[in-house]
Formats: C-alpha cells, sequence, structure tokens
C-alpha cells in the first residue's frame, strides 16, 4: 500500500511538470495548426541556459525560470519570424518536417557548445527529501512542481482575462472572423508562437534539476509531450493538465509494477490508441481528420 | 546537328538516367575503389527507401515520418531466420546464408503494411504523422524487449560473407541495385496504372476522389504495402551487409527524415527524383564525414556539424525549393515551350452532340420500382448547428428535381449526405430501390451517383483528360493493372470533353483553367461514371450567361438520354425554367415541394426564401 | 534499334564520367598521404630514430556523442602509446602513424569507418574502439578482412560468440566476470554478516545487463535470493520508481550493472532520495569515473561502494611507471581507466607484431597471440581461442574520498575492506 501511494505521488508530482512542458506544443498547435516538433530542443536548450547560469554564477536554477523565460520568448519569435510564418497553412507534413528540422539544428547547436555530454544542475537541495510518514517526496520535485502549477496559473490567467488572450482565443477558433473583428492573426500568431516557446524556459528550467540531459535527450521529451497532448485533446490547455498527470502516474505505474524497460513505450502507446480509438482525446475538439467512412 | 540536338534537349532526362544507371552497373569494373564502392553502395539504400516512401507519400500524399520501420523489420526477419530459425545457436557462426531469406523479409514488411495500413490510413494529416512516427517507436521498443528472440539492445550479429575475399562488396552492391531497378520500375508501372492515377487523385483530393469512384481504402492500402516491400528486402540485404543489426539504428527516426530529405530534395511525386535526391545526398553525407577533416583541418566535421548541417538542409529544401529539383527544371522547361501555345488557352467552345452509349443495364435498372432516389428523415449535426433536420425527398427517375433554399439552409449538406462524403447522423437514404446510406462514396459511385462541387473540384495536377478518364465505375483488383489513359476509355473521354466544348483543352493542367471552363470539365468527368443520377450543386454559379446556356442545354439533352438530375440552384429563372419538381430547404427541413408553379405561389417559401432575397438576388443578377 | 542508337551515342559520355570518378580517386589517396602528416609524430630523444616507410594503424573511435568521455580517454592512451613507441625506435624500425576517425558513438558510423580505414586508407594495423556496442559491428569489418583486431573496452559475452579469430579483448575479463572477486567476497563473509537478499538492475546495454547476470547467478549459487532483478533502458534518466521499487524490498545488496557515469549516479541520487542504503553495493563501471562520480553524488556518500577496475595508477605492473611519466608529460593530469586499457591494447598489437617480425601476414599475428601472454600495464593477458581473456579484473572500493583496489591481495592498495557501507548522507 505504501508503495501504491509512493508510486501515485512520484508520478503526480511528475506530471504537474509534464504538463507545463505540454502546455506550450498545445497552445502553439491550438491557435496555429503547427505541431512544433522542436519544442522537445527548446526545452533542453532552456535547461543548457539554466545549466550555464547556475554553473557560472551560481544562480538558483529554479530561480533561473526568471531568466530563461523571457529567453526563450524571443527565441521563439525569432523562429517564428524566420521561419515557422512562411509554412503556416501549408500541409501539416511541411511543419513537421521543418520542424523536424529545427530540432536537429538545436540539437548540434547545443552539442558544439556545450558539448554531447550528460549535464544536470545539482543545488543542494537536489536529493534531498521531505517525508511524510513512510511517503517521501524529493524537494527538487516539489519546488519543480510548484512552479510549474504557478507558470501554468499565470499562463491560464493571460490566455483568460486580457485582450491577448482574447485574440488568441478567437484565432484559434475562427481565423477569418478574428480577422474581421480586428485582430491580426499574424500578430497573434506570433505572440503564441513566442509564448508557446517561452513555456519551454520555466519547464526547462525545472527539467534541468530534475534529470540530467544532453542534447540528444529532445527525443524523449517531444514524444512524452506529444503523448500528452494527444491524450488531453490537441489544442486544448486544461486536456494538457489533465494528459500530464495522467501520462506521469501511467509512467511510474509502468516502471514499479510492469518493468522499467516498458515505461518508454507508454507515451507512443498512449498517441496510438488515443489517435485511432479516440481522436479528439479527453477534452479537446477533434483532431483527426478522418477519411469519410 | 540541329536534329541531334534536338534530340538530345528533348531526351536529356532519359539520357542522364541511363548514364546515371550504367555508370553504377560498370563502376566496379573499372574501380576497385572501394571506398567509392560503399558510398554507392549505401547511396542505393537510401535510393530504394526514397522511391519507395515516394510511392505512398509521393503519390498518395500520405506523409509518413517513419519508413525506416520496414527496413528495421526487414532486416530483422532476415536476421532472426538466419540465425534464431534456421541458424546454429549455439555459437552464432554459420548461421544459414542470409540471402535465402531476403524474398521473406520483403513478404513480411509487406504483412506489416496490409496489418498496419488499414488502421492508420483511415486517418489523415496530423495524426497520419505522428501515427507513422509512433509506429516506428513502438516498433523499436518491441524489438528492443522482445528480448528472447530479438537479443534486444545487444542486437544480433549475421555471419560473415561465404564469397571469396577478392569480391568484398560487391555482391551486396548488385543485389541493391537490383532491387533499387525493381522498385522504380515498379513505380513507373504505377505511374502509367489506373492505379497510380487513382493514387494522384487521392494526394489531390481524396474525397472528389471517393466521389468519382475510387475506391481509396484499397488504393492507399496497396500503395502503402508497395511502399514497403522492397524497403523489407532491402533491410535484409541491409542487415548482412552490415553484419550487425541493433533496434536503435534498424528503427531510426533521423533515417526517417533522411530519407523525406531526399525525395523532397529530388522531386516528390517524380519517378527519378527520390532516386536523385540519395545520390546527391548520402554521397554528401560519407564526403563531409570522411574527407572534410582531411581538407579543413581534424575536428571541423564531428556530430553536431552534421546536425546542423542536414537540419538546415531540411528546412531550406522545405522553404525554398518545396517541389524538389526535377520538377523545378521540368516547370522552367515546360514553361519556355507553352508560352508558344498559351493562346489557345483563349480558344472558344466548340460543342459537338454527345453520342448515346450503349447502355443494356438501363432497362433492367428501369424495371426497378419506386423514386430513383429517396431521402427518409436525415438529419446531420455539427457541433451546435443542426445543419439537416429530417429531410425527406424523392427523385423520380428520369427528372431535373430542383432543390433550393436560402443560404445555409442545408442543400451542400444533403449532397453530401447522399454521395457519402458525411456519413448521416440519423435517417435513411435509398438508390435504385437499395439503401446506400452506409455505403462508402465510391460504392455509390458506382451504383451510378455523379456529383458535381459548388467549388470545382478536378485534379489541378492532372490534365484534363487524366481528370475525364479518373473516374471509375466499377472497381476490381485487375482493373488497377490497366493502363491509366487507355484506348477505349481516351476515345470515351474524348468524346465527353468533346460534347462539353473543351476537348481542345484536353491536354492542359486543369489547375490553369477559368472557373467556368472548370465546371465544363467537372461534368464531363462525372459523365465519365456513366450516372443514373447527376447531383449539381449550382452549376449556373459564377459563370457567365452564354454558358449558362450552355449548361442549361446539356443538362436537357443528358436528360433526354434518360439520366436524371438533381440540382442544387440559385439561379431562379433557371430552376423554374428546367427543373420540375422544385423541392424547398429551408433550417434543414423540406417545407415545399412540387412544381414550380405550385412553389412560387407558396406562402410558406416566399417567407422563407423567395421574399427579399429574392427581389435582392434578382437585382444583383440584372446588375452583373 | 533506335535505343541502341542512342545508347552507343552515350558511351563516350559515360566513359568520361567514369574516367572522372577514378581521377577523383587518385587524387584523393594522394590527400591521403600528405594529411596522415597532420598527426604528431615529433618527440625525439629515446632509442634509435625510426626510418623507412611508416607503418600506419588504423582506429575509429567515439570521439563525439554518448561515449565521447571514455572515447578521447581512448584516443590519449592511443596517441601516449605512439609517441613512446617512436621515441624508442618505432615499430620494427619504422615509425608508426596513427589514423583515429570519429565514430560519433553511430554503429552505422563505426562500419564506414573501419571500411574506409582499410580500404581507402589502407592501413597496415587496427586498433578497436570503445564500447561494446561499437566494437561488435566494427569486429566483423575486421574478421571479414582478416585483420587483427585488439580492442581496448568492449567486454560483452556477445563479442566473444561468433566464433571470430582476429578479434582479442585487451582487459582481464569478460562482463559475465567482471565482478568475480565482488562475488567470491561477499560469499566468503561469516555467517550473520553475510547478505541473505539481492537486487539486480541493469543498463539494457551489450555490458551493462551481463554484468549484473553475472553476479545474480554467482550469488544465486551461493544461497542469495533475488529479491528485485529488472533491466532498464539505457537512456532511462529518471530511476525514483526503481529506487522505491527495490528500497520496498529491503535488500541487503545493490548490484547494478550501469551503462555509463550517468545512470549510475542517478541510481545513487534516487536511493539518496529515497532513503535506502543497502549493506553492500556494486556498481559496474560508474564509480571508476573518479571525481566526476564524486562531485555527481557527494564525496560522503561514495564511502564504501563497490566496483571492479582493470587499471589502478599505483599499480605495480610492467611499463606503468614509463606510461604514467609520458601521459602525465603530455596531458598534466592522471590517465583514466579508459586510457591506459586503450595503452594496454596497443601494447598487445606491438608484443604481436615484434614477436612475429613482420606485419605482413595477419594470420600469424593472430596466431602468436592465441598461443602465448602479453605483459601489459594491466598486468599479464592471455586469451582463449574466442579471444575472450582469462584472467580476473580488480575488484576497488571507495574509501575515505578515494579510490583504494582492495582485492586480490597482491594488488591491494588498502588493507581494509569497508563492510557494511554507512547510510547515505545527503537526507
Amino acid at each position: 500500500m505504501t508503495q501504491l501511494i509512493q508510486t501515485l505521488v512520484l508520478g503526480l508530482l511528475l506530471g504537474g511538470v509534464y504538463a507545463l512542458l505540454a502546455s506550450g506544443l498545445t497552445l502553439i498547435f491550438g491557435v496555429m495548426d503547427v505541431i512544433n516538433v522542436a519544442q522537445g530542443a527548446l526545452i533542453i536548450l532552456a535547461a543548457f541556459i539554466t545549466w550555464a547560469l547556475w554553473n557560472e554564477t551560481g544562480l538558483d536554477p529554479l530561480l533561473g525560470v526568471f531568466v530563461t523565460t523571457p529567453a526563450m520568448f524571443l527565441v521563439g519569435l525569432g523562429i517564428y519570424l524566420t521561419t515557422v510564418r512562411w509554412i503556416q497553412g501549408k500541409p501539416p507534413s511541411t511543419s513537421v518536417i521543418l520542424t523536424f528540422g529545427l530540432a536537429l539544428v538545436i540539437e548540434g547547436v547545443m552539442g558544439m557548445v556545450w558539448t554531447a555530454t550528460l549535464h544536470r544542475a545539482t543545488p543542494e537541495y537536489f536529493n534531498q527529501s521531505f517525508t511524510i510518514g513512510d511517503i517521501y517526496l524529493r524537494k527538487a520535485q516539489v519546488y519543480g512542481c510548484a512552479i510549474a502549477i504557478g507558470v501554468l496559473a499565470i499562463l491560464y490567467v493571460i490566455l483568460r482575462v486580457t485582450w491577448l488572450g482574447r485574440a488568441i482565443r478567437a484565432v484559434s477558433a475562427n481565423m477569418s472572423s478574428a480577422r474581421l473583428v480586428g485582430v491580426d492573426p499574424t500578430t497573434v500568431a506570433a505572440l503564441t508562437f513566442a509564448i508557446g516557446v517561452a513555456t519551454t524556459g520555466a519547464g526547462g528550467s525545472i527539467a534541468a534539476v530534475l534529470y540530467p540531459f544532453l542534447p540528444g535527450s529532445h527525443y524523449a521529451w517531444i514524444s512524452r509531450i506529444l503523448g500528452i497532448i494527444v491524450l488531453g485533446g490537441m489544442g486544448s490547455l486544461p486536456g494538457a493538465v489533465v494528459g500530464a498527470l495522467l501520462l506521469g502516474v501511467a509512467e511510474t505505474m509502468t516502471a514499479t509494477y510492469i518493468s522499467p524497460q516498458w515505461a518508454t513505450m507508454v507515451p507512443w502507446a498512449v498517441i496510438m490508441l488515443v489517435l485511432l480509438l479516440r481522436p479528439q482525446g479527453l477534452m479537446g475538439h477533434k483532431l483527426r481528420e478522418d477519411v469519410a467512412l | 546537328m540541329t536534329a541531334a540536338a534536338g534530340f538530345l534537349g528533348r531526351n536529356a532526362g532519359r539520357i542522364a538516367v541511363a548514364a546515371l544507371l550504367v555508370t553504377i552497373l560498370i563502376f566496379p569494373v573499372i574501380s576497385d575503389n572501394r571506398y567509392y564502392q560503399t558510398i554507392i553502395i549505401l547511396s542505393l539504400l537510401l535510393a530504394i527507401m526514397a522511391s519507395g516512401w515516394n510511392i505512398i507519400s509521393g503519390f498518395a500524399g500520405y506523409v509518413s515520418l517513419g519508413q525506416t520501420v520496414f527496413l528495421g523489420i526487414g532486416a530483422y526477419t532476415t536476421a532472426i531466420l538466419s540465425l534464431r530459425v534456421f541458424g546454429p545457436d549455439e555459437f552464432g557462426q554459420g548461421g544459414a546464408n542470409p540471402f535465402y531469406f531476403i524474398p521473406i523479409s520483403a513478404i513480411v514488411a509487406g504483412l506489416f503494411a496490409a496489418l498496419v495500413g488499414p488502421i492508420i490510413m483511415r486517418t489523415r494529416g496530423h495524426s497520419f504523422v505522428i501515427l507513422t512516427i509512433a509506429f516506428l517507436f513502438v516498433m523499436q521498443l518491441i524489438v528492443l524487449n522482445w528480448g528472447e528472440l530479438t537479443y534486444g539492445n545487444r542486437g544480433l550479429s549475421l555471419p560473415l560473407p561465404d564469397w571469396p575475399r577478392e569480391w568484398g562488396n560487391l555482391p551486396f552492391y548488385y543485389i541493391f541495385f537490383g532491387i533499387l531497378l525493381i522498385s522504380v520500375a515498379m513505380s513507373t508501372w504505377i505511374r502509367r496504372t489506373k492505379f497510380g492515377m487513382g493514387l494522384i487523385a487521392i494526394r489531390e483530393d481524396e474525397d472528389k476522389a471517393a466521389s468519382v469512384g475510387v475506391n481509396t481504402p484499397i488504393y492507399k492500402v496497396l500503395a502503402y504495402i508497395a511502399s514497403a516491400v522492397w524497403i523489407g528486402a532491402a533491410g535484409g540485404v541491409y542487415a548482412y551487409y552490415l553484419s550487425f543489426i541493433d533496434p536503435r539504428n534498424m528503427f531510426d527516426i533521423v533515417y526517417s527524415v533522411f530519407v523525406v530529405l531526399a525525395v523532397l530534395l529530388g522531386g516528390r511525386g517524380t519517378i527519378w527524383g527520390p532516386v536523385l535526391g540519395a545520390f546527391i545526398l548520402e554521397p554528401l553525407n560519407q564526403v563531409t564525414n570522411n574527407d572534410f577533416d582531411k581538407w579543413f583541418g581534424e575536428g571541423i566535421w564531428d556530430a553536431n556539424v552534421r546536425l546542423i548541417f542536414f537540419g538546415a538542409m531540411l528546412m531550406l529544401v522545405v522553404l525554398l525549393l518545396p517541389r524538389g529539383i526535377i520538377p523545378s527544371v521540368r516547370e522552367i522547361v515546360t514553361r519556355r515551350r507553352e508560352s508558344k501555345t498559351a493562346a489557345e488557352v483563349g480558344a472558344r467552345f466548340e460543342r459537338k452532340p454527345l453520342t448515346v452509349v450503349e447502355r443494356g443495364a438501363l432497362e433492367a435498372k428501369a424495371a426497378a420500382p419506386g423514386p430513383l432516389l429517396e431521402v427518409r428523415g436525415v438529419e446531420k449535426r455539427f457541433g451546435g448547428v443542426q445543419a439537416v433536420d429530417g429531410v425527406t425527398l424523392a427523385v423520380e427517375r428520369g427528372s431535373i428535381t430542383a432543390l433550393i433554399g436560402p443560404n445555409g439552409s442545408g442543400k451542400t449538406t444533403l449532397f453530401n449526405l447522399i454521395d457519402g462524403t458525411m456519413p448521416p447522423d440519423k435517417g435513411e437514404i435509398w438508390f435504385e430501390g437499395g439503401r446506400v446510406d452506409k455505403l462508402p462514396p465510391y460504392r455509390r459511385a458506382h451504383l451510378g451517383i455523379g456529383r458535381t462541387f459548388q467549388i470545382t473540384r478536378l485534379f489541378k495536377q492532372m490534365t484534363v483528360l487524366e481528370n475525364v478518364v479518373a473516374p471509375l465505375s466499377s472497381f476490381s483488383y485487375r482493373h488497377l493493372a490497366a493502363d491509366a489513359v487507355s484506348g477505349n476509355e481516351a476515345e470515351r473521354a474524348h468524346e465527353l470533353l468533346e460534347f462539353v466544348g473543351m476537348h481542345k483543352f484536353a491536354g492542359h493542367r486543369a489547375g490553369a483553367l477559368s472557373y467556368g471552363q472548370g465546371k465544363l470539365v467537372e461534368l464531363a468527368q462525372i459523365l465519365m461514371l456513366d450516372p443514373t443520377l447527376i447531383m449539381l450543386d449550382e452549376p449556373a454559379g459564377g459563370i457567365n450567361p452564354t454558358l449558362i446556356a450552355h449548361m442549361e442545354e446539356m443538362i436537357r439533352e443528358l436528360n433526354r438520354q434518360g439520366t436524371t438530375f438533381l440540382i442544387v440552384e440559385h439561379n431562379m429563372p433557371l430552376v423554374l425554367g428546367l427543373c420540375n419538381p422544385v423541392c424547398v430547404l429551408a433550417r434543414g427541413q423540406t417545407i415545399c415541394t412540387g412544381a414550380p408553379d405550385h412553389v412560387q405561389a407558396d406562402p410558406a417559401v416566399l417567407d422563407a426564401y423567395l421574399g427579399e432575397d429574392f427581389v435582392l438576388e434578382r437585382k444583383a443578377e440584372v446588375s452583373s | 534499334m533506335r535505343r541502341i542508337v542512342w545508347l552507343l551515342a552515350l558511351l563516350p559520355v559515360l566513359l568520361a564520367l567514369v574516367f572522372a570518378a577514378g581521377c577523383g580517386g587518385d587524387d584523393d589517396d594522394e590527400g591521403d598521404a600528405a594529411d596522415t602528416e597532420a598527426t604528431d609524430t615529433s618527440g625525439g630523444g629515446g632509442g634509435g630514430e625510426p626510418s623507412g616507410e611508416p607503418i600506419v594503424i588504423g582506429a575509429s573511435l567515439p570521439l563525439t556523442g554518448d561515449f565521447a568521455e571514455p572515447g578521447e580517454a581512448a584516443r590519449r592512451g592511443y596517441e601516449v602509446w605512439m609517441e613512446m613507441v617512436n621515441e624508442a625506435g618505432g615499430l620494427l624500425g619504422r615509425p608508426v602513424e596513427m589514423i583515429i576517425k570519429d565514430d560519433q558513438s553511430d554503429q552505422n558510423l563505426v562500419v564506414t569507418d573501419y571500411n574506409a580505414l582499410i580500404e581507402q586508407d589502407g592501413v597496415d594495423l587496427l586498433l578497436g574502439t570503445f564500447s561494446s556496442l561499437l566494437n561488435i559491428p566494427a569486429s566483423a569489418v575486421a574478421e571479414r578482412a582478416q585483420m587483427v583486431y585488439v580492442e581496448p573496452a568492449g567486454g560483452s559475452p556477445d563479442m566473444f560468440n561468433r566464433g571470430f579469430e582476429y578479434l582479442f579483448f585487451a582487459q582481464q575479463a569478460t562482463a559475465p566476470h567482471q565482478a568475480d572477486l565482488f562475488s567470491e567476497w561477499v560469499l566468503s563473509l561469516p555467517e550473520g554478516e553475510r547478505p541473505t537478499t539481492a537486487a539486480y538492475v541493469a543498463a539494457d546495454d551489450p555490458f551493462g545487463a551481463p554484468v549484473a547476470a553475472g553476479i545474480q547467478e554467482q550469488l544465486e549459487a551461493g544461497g542469495v535470493e533475488t529479491v528485485y532483478s529488472e533491466i532498464y533502458p539505457p537512456e532511462t534518466v529518471n530511476f525514483d520508481a526503481i529506487a522505491s521499487a527495490m528500497a520496498a524490498e529491503q535488500p541487503d545488496v545493490i548490484a547494478q550493472g550501469s551503462a555509463g557515469l550517468q545512470d549510475g549516479v542517478n541510481l545513487i541520487t534516487a536511493l539518496v532520495a529515497a532513503g535506502y542504503s543497502p549493506q553492500q553495493m556494486f556498481q559496474a563501471s560508474t564509480p571508476s569515473f573518479a571525481d566526476q562520480y564524486s562531485d555527481a553524488i557527494g564525496v560522503e556518500n561514495t564511502e564504501g561502494i563497490f566496483y571492479a577496475v582493470s587499471y589502478h595508477v599505483e599499480s605495480p605492473t610492467p611499463g606503468n611507471a614509463e606510461f604514467l611519466e609520458a601521459y602525465r608529460a603530455k596531458f598534466d593530469e592522471d590517465p583514466a581507466e579508459d586510457a591506459a586499457d586503450a595503452f594496454a591494447a596497443a601494447e598487445v598489437l606491438q608484443a604481436a607484431v615484434e614477436a612475429v617480425g613482420s606485419i605482413d601476414d595477419q594470420a600469424a599475428l593472430k596466431d602468436w597471440l592465441h598461443a602465448n601472454s602479453v605483459d601489459t600495464i594491466l598486468g599479464t593477458l592471455s586469451w582463449d581461442e574466442t579471444g575472450a581473456p582469462e584472467q580476473a579484473f580488480l575488484l576497488a572500493q571507495w574509501q575515505n574520498g578515494d579510490e583504494e583496489i582492495v582485492l586480490p591481495e597482491d594488488a591491494a592498495t588498502s588493507d581494509t575492506i569497508v563492510n557494511p557501507k554507512p547510510p547515505w548522507s545527503g537526507r
């Protein structure tokens, strides 16, 4: 019983961080109909920036969030203006291939700057734990999860309350009518993409403490967050949160009760099953464009 | 002299291909440089991959990012058969000769495609791309974790080749070359058949393809199988060539993307583009890898530079050269030639009457009692909008029935439900005395329902003639292998084009036609189905009065020959003069059906539709 | 008929193309000869000046990618050996040159690399790459070309079950025997102190899995009950689930067959967080990463952790003093284990060449190695008919922040063994 609760707690803490990491991907998809395959590489990039700051200045990696988030916002803006902008409205495969190329470039650049070896930010609390009875909670995970929830809450408020949020929702609902009411879809798309990438800043900083990473780690992350947003419903932010918690628990449960070997399979299996059986995911609109009958 | 130059110019493509092939064929005889042999071997492999990928993604337009899955399946099939099934297991050495199992690798890869294809090809767009990636990773993880059979991450070591050492890798070289030739020959053949034409139609507009009778599910799955088998065979050879395989390298996503890059570079949907792309990309990969250090100093070219180089290349090709080398070059050449014939586009229509086709079945069909088409209580809802709300409607045999109603009243949706583009939520549709609402669209086309679209949907990359021969009035596997444009059909197609007055445009690309011309070609296209019922969605919308008159004339002529019509139209004079009965839809329901006079007098109709709008529309028509 | 005509018309074009390709090849070969000089062969001093045509030795190493760190260490080992040989008058009196390619830790590239070394660069001798994963395909290339292949790191049993004749592994033992001394010591503990339960976890890797399986087999035979045994994918970063599942079983011994530095570190980190410390802890190779290891898990947490090594800087083995001196002079630090292994591999090749007296007959070289033993800085090595070595690894333990050899006694640098392992201090 203790082990079951322990596994659940580990999974939920993991899921909280996953939710933040997946939020940008789902936001970008919802507004622009673009699957940003480079999102995983951008997470790792943010993690490297965090690590470098921590390594050079001793800045606490979790406080690195305040540096990486604006930095990644600018990176996102730059990527949008130079590349993604030109392929909007093209067939879906185009954006997938383009952003895949981008992911490879980012991976190569990180390898050049920081070498293709494992890195991890290790502030002194990184392997300390809180204990409640027989259950232990890793401090880094608790802090990380708390920050993730905070950032997600801010994102939610931005989307709900501000003009930008309304514009984003208008564009994602219907681009042509949004234009009619005076929203410029290009500006909205640029800001969305930049915000979507900015979430990887916060997420990457947290990930830098939780797990060691190397440039090639982005494949593991993109599969995971893709699994999350497919499960939650592509384009839905609440869906991403629910999907992330479920996937986090599913991963730790598989690793504990089946075998760590099969835990990597979980995201891909989720993607296949959800797309084939319930294409709209748990809370999203229907992604799957079906062939008639 | 000029004749020779002309000959060379006309056949430049073929000459280049022949030169490449002969060079590959005789290269090992002339040079024994094994480094270059290795580069050619790896290029051949990439070309086989690219050529296979091109069938599903280039012809049929279904972009797969997981095509290496078939390389892995082929490699593991050969390795497992050679080592685990037929090989002595104790010391691995002397497993059965892997070459025996290469045909089996091809078959197993084809079987996987046949099993997985029908499932994942129900989706398209983003979902399909993601699913192909997921399929690749799931297979990788299965092979990785099924250690009893595959030795997992430890990989499998195949026996070393047993031929004389002096032969080196030549057997691999020529077998890869042979597989590539077979694969390209198959692509060429597919491109020439009905099957290939159907795939192009699916790429251009899948729903349209289904509505003109193309059995899209079978076509797609067959294409997926065709794209897998030779890759599977190559996987078997590759395993033997490497003599060691492991899950990570055999099911590699980056190699999948490399294949995509090769095809995009060379030219998607062309026969030789994938081969050209492969023979540019793989030598580039090897040379940068092995020779850059020598030329520019050690450590210049490492894994990171390689990632950046090929990642950037992928992005640049997508952004700047999306169509690839061969189509771009071809376009420049044709543009130069076409400038001479461009004047023809402005040519006038010349219509010829249509010879009545012998339709033996017509009499038999006429025997079926009751109306030709019956719609019973059909409903369709989109989110919160009830687009069609219990429509009941009958189209009598031999009639020209009109379907009118204000915008948003559900006319086009009803068309989509009748031809099968969308399934109804509720209700039944009967045609020729049989229930059809559960049938896929191509089956309904085979039964004799032909339909045009409000905004013309032609296969833009095909010629006008190809567009007209593309429809299929039945399905049989034998038919797939028939020539795309064969004698009888071509004759019939020319006749139909003459009937609609478009025969002068037979060789033009459909994408270059004007709106009105497109409508005429689309009519000729569905006539190819020999339909009993033709549904026209605004045949007179947006075209000039002369053309409207032509259209009316043609409808009458076809109707005289026994074709029934169901027409959605806003042009009231045309409707009232041509159609009887007229059926009025409003808010997703039929509110009135009857003769034109009767409908015009119905107060409910006037209120819902003919009222102010009617007046406004007439004004607009007069002024334009 | 028309086709034949245009085929004929085409022939000149073809010949021109092929000729051009041929010329390109020649140019390249000349290029090779020139640029092999890029490798540093200066040094001077020592014995007689080597003279004549240089002997070219080819190797590929993972200088970038996942195995970049050990790959770089191995390159240093090879380079130090080359300089020492050239200073001492060369190999058979001829200067030695090395061509070292980078396979980027990629199995496909390692195959192309060795093919290119043999066929394009025409090297005289080969040396191996790093890790079983890369050596398995690379050794097949060498075997096919019938060239002796001495590899410094790759002890997976899968290397030696293929009946290869030209393959030799230049360490003391293969992976299943990596921890022989550890198992013997555990089972030799007196009743009461001897552990009764053990947990095993290993990377799904040609090296890690057999190490853990080897210990499990030996301890089970000695009556130690297995309470947990799992394989994880080598790229696993999150060990929380594994640590909590192991902790729930309360095993006396935890043994890990780790693939590299990080999975070993991550398991310790997760165990510290979970607050479970076993009586005895063994890790296959992670603790040999010296400072990197102790920095990563905290030096206070290293106390008492066992591992197996092939080399220790203080070993009194033949040639070690000279090696250390040359290495320290060149790199200004102590050699990593992987550098010493690479050096030893080159020593093995050197011994065979000198004994046979020629490099022309590769078959004679392998026959000599199968029949004789070679003194290296790792001690004396000899091989069975599969090329697997027949000696035993050293058992090492972290004590007071230092790496000490504890067994066998004649090689030991510390006369105590910390037992049981003290609890973690990170919490």
